[in-house]
């Protein structure tokens, strides 16, 4: 049959079309069709895979039953024995471990890990194991039995690992949710233990009429915290009790250790240090300097020279120089000079006038201008003499006369020099006196700035003390008495209630690529509670918007995280789609996971 | 030789750059996870699918129901769906066409030629042959003639205007491919045509 051919035939308006959009009709029907479709759906059957594992399983289950039937009928008394000896609400260890504890605690990364700590316990002793992080697990002696009641003798393996934060939290697998009258919180930790004992690999109980104490220490000393254990057969956190909290005082450094960080901040201070140079260094070189200085001056003071008395013959042996002028010319000047022998002069004798000398050297005498040295040689003999020139009768006169007068200068010139000297060794008193008081009043300023600093720094190590204190991470600001009966993980949370906001349904991106994640988790900063996501509810979460958030994503045992900027940035953005990044390198350890995440 | 009669640019409905692919995709997802974020897919194409599937029918009623039945499919077997660098519409289309075979299987009346005098022409100007109005009957006779795979490239093509590429993604078929076999289509057209002036 032809189709009908039809030449313009008017087209539907957009209102119409919208008109017959039914989006919610739509989604009933796909949703009545799916639960059909899951009805008769017996496509799985087919799968090979199935049918073998299902017979495999089908075997497995009869045989176990027939041999616990069979071989395990004289055990029946002794099971009971142990049930009747933990007689505890909560399920031992073993049970945990063989059935839903790989279920209900899923650790998202095989590679981040925090590992458990392994002790040894004599059990008819007891004793008391203190944690690297100062928690202390006191054991009474004969604590521990087997599983058959009896107590355990020898050593016993205590393995024991704690859980102070959100990164600690999210490694560890541990559910965090706390159903309280169906409704549902969220865990704040101030500190969270595992604790499992075992002897030869089979685990051991606690006796029912003894309890380990362990003295959590945690980094946190607000009072808000319960403590709660974590029933793995229930899948919920069981409340024990307020929590009981012991405050640590902070040790505060010693006054030792405080001088010479004064010491070192003052070494550090600038200002300080100027002034320790100028009192040490500069101003004691001015000093020396200005010292130098003016002795110089003192120094190049035109000196007075005290003239020579004229001397007069004191009767001792005199001579006069007859030499000829033409041989010897230089003596000319000592021509009609009458020389006295000086009495120093002991090798002079008496025959020494009456030779006749080949040569005279007259040169200086020791003290110049006041005598001189008379050279005498007479074929290989040679006599030095000391003589003094005499002079009188007119001469003398005149010598006498002149003396007087260069007397006279020579007074006028040494009271001078003295008036000057002793000017200049005043401006050199003034000059030290003043760099002296200047090193006073920097010493001086020393002191003030060195009070001030001390000062400062008693504030700055309040502070830094306050600080630590508050930012504590890894220190203990408290200790948390837990009284255990059985082991398991122990808590001590405050529980929140999931935050009001906006809800979102996120998205998310690796390298703008849409991805399923296998366990996503968010972290609240602000209230350091961490939210694990659920498939069921298509991821939804809310959010305070006013809060700080981040989301990490595990996925194929990689790991993925939106850190605070990321998420603030998508969800100021009013979008859905959350770009996570890959932690490089394959982070592998809970340090580098934790400065990821901001922690 | 088609682009020249028939000048024919990107259609911006059915085109997406690789970032609203991107976008897209994100939805599909978003949606694979949680159906009721289908909507976003549903609201986009609703109208698209509809003139597609109304295009090829008579009775806008069976169009709306046909559409419909469209989304539900699309929805049912999104887990299925694989991205292939093309729009999410062509996926659409591809369902809609199974659609439009099926109920043309079963009610052979329903299947209708919807086209505009313009497109008559064009078909004319595309095979170098003049157009008159009393080809018309004739054309049209032509055309209902054609066998199914003729006269989809032909309401492809010429009714719906759309370029080769996209034509090649609705078929799952090269560009090349689509174009040689528009080629037969007007070669074949052409020698009708003529023989209608004989």
């Amino acid at each position: 049959m032809q189709p009908k051919f039809n030449i313009n035939r008017p087209p539907i308006s957009d209102d119409e079309i919208n008109k017959y959009k039914n989006f919610e009709q739509l989604v009933k029907q796909f949703k009545q069709q799916s639960i059909q479709k899951a009805k008769h759906d017996k496509s799985w059957w087919k799968s090979k895979k199935v049918r073998y594992s299902a017979v495999i399983a089908g075997i497995t289950v009869i045989c176990t039953i027939s041999y616990f039937a069979l071989f395990n009928k004289s055990n029946t008394t002794k099971t009971n024995e142990k049930i009747i000896t933990q007689n505890k609400e909560t399920k031992g260890p073993e049970e945990i471990k063989g059935t839903e504890k790989t279920k209900f605690i899923n650790a998202p990364s095989t590679k981040i890990t925090i590992p458990y700590t392994i002790y040894k316990i004599n059990n008819t002793k007891g004793g008391e194991i203190i944690h690297p992080t100062s928690s202390k697990i006191k054991i009474p002696k004969n604590s521990f039995i087997d599983k058959n009641g009896k107590d355990i003798v020898g050593d016993v393996t205590i393995e024991y690992r704690e859980f102070h934060d959100i990164g600690d939290v999210i490694v560890s697998g541990i559910p965090m949710l706390y159903d309280s009258a169906n409704t549902k919180h969220n865990f704040e930790t101030a500190g969270m233990f595992d604790i499992k004992g075992s002897q030869n690999g089979e685990p051991v109980f606690i006796k029912k009429d003894k309890n380990l104490e362990v003295e959590l220490a945690s980094h946190t000393n607000e009072t808000k915290f319960n403590q709660y254990y974590l029933d793995t057969v229930k899948k919920n956190w069981q409340y024990i009790k307020k929590d009981e909290v012991h405050f640590n005082k902070l040790s505060v450094n010693d006054d030792v250790r405080q001088s010479e960080q004064n010491q070192k901040l003052s070494n550090e201070s600038p200002k300080l240090s100027l002034l320790k140079n100028q009192i040490e260094v500069i101003i004691p070189k001015k000093i020396d300097s200005v010292k130098i200085v003016y002795t110089k001056k003192v120094e190049t003071l035109p000196k007075a020279k005290e003239p020579f008395k004229p001397n007069k013959p004191s009767g001792r042996q005199t001579f006069q120089i007859d030499a000829d002028k033409k041989e010897y010319p230089e003596l000319a000047a000592f021509d009609n000079i009458l020389f006295e022998i000086g009495l120093e002069n002991k090798n002079y004798t008496k025959e020494m006038s009456d030779i006749t000398w080949n040569d005279v050297q007259i040169s200086e005498g020791p003290q110049k201008g006041k005598n001189y040295l008379l050279t005498l040689t007479y074929r290989k003999r040679s006599e030095k003499l000391i003589v003094y020139p005499l002079l009188s009768g007119k001469d003398l006169e005149k010598a006498q006369q002149n003396y007087q007068q260069k007397f006279k200068e020579y007074e006028s010139l040494a009271e001078k020099h003295k008036a000057d000297e002793v000017k200049l060794m005043d401006e050199l008193k003034a000059k030290q006196i003043a760099y002296l008081t200047d090193i006073k009043n920097k010493q001086a300023e020393y002191d003030k700035e060195i009070k001030k600093i001390e000062i400062q720094m008693q504030q700055q190590q309040q502070n830094q003390l306050a600080t630590q204190y508050n930012a504590m991470s890894n220190s203990t600001k408290a200790m948390r008495t837990f009284q255990i009966s059985n082991f398991g993980i122990f808590n001590s949370d405050c529980p929140h209630a999931q935050p009001l906001g906006k809800t979102i349904n996120p998205i998310f991106l690796a390298n703008n690529v849409v991805f399923l994640p296998d366990i996503i988790y968010v972290v609240e900063h602000n209230s350091k509670v961490v939210f694990t996501l659920s498939y069921a509810d298509n991821y939804q979460f809310n959010y305070n918007p006013t809060n700080q958030y981040s989301i990490v994503i595990f996925r194929n045992n990689k790991l993925f995280i939106c850190d605070k900027n990321a998420f603030n940035t998508t969800a100021s953005n009013n979008s859905n789609k959350f770009n996570v990044t890959e932690l490089q390198n394959g982070v592998d350890n809970l340090i580098d996971f934790k400065k990821a995440l901001e922690i | 030789m088609f682009n020249s009669a028939v000048n024919m640019t990107i259609n911006s409905a059915y085109h997406h750059t690789s970032q609203q692919l991107h976008e897209e995709l994100v939805i599909i997802e978003a949606a694979k996870l949680n159906p009721e974020r289908f909507d976003v897919l549903y609201n986009k194409y609703y109208k698209q699918i509809f003139n597609f599937v109304y295009q090829r029918l008579d009775c806008k009623d069976t169009a709306f129901d046909l559409t419909g039945q469209v989304f539900l499919k699309a929805m049912l077997h999104l887990q299925t769906y694989e991205f292939k660098g093309v729009p999410f519409a062509s996926w659409l289309y591809r369902i809609a066409q199974n659609e439009l075979l099926q109920l043309f299987r079963h009610v052979k009346n329903k299947r209708a030629i919807n086209a505009d005098i313009g497109d008559l022409r064009f078909i004319c100007e595309e095979t170098e042959e003049p157009f008159f109005e009393e080809y018309l009957p004739a054309i049209k006779k032509l055309i209902t003639l054609l066998n199914d795979e003729d006269l989809q490239m032909v309401e492809l093509r010429f009714f719906e205007k759309r370029p080769f590429k996209e034509i090649a993604e609705l078929l799952d078929i090269t560009e090349s491919n689509a174009k040689v076999k528009m080629h037969r289509v007007v070669e074949k057209l052409r020698i009708e045509i003529k023989k209608l002036k004989l």
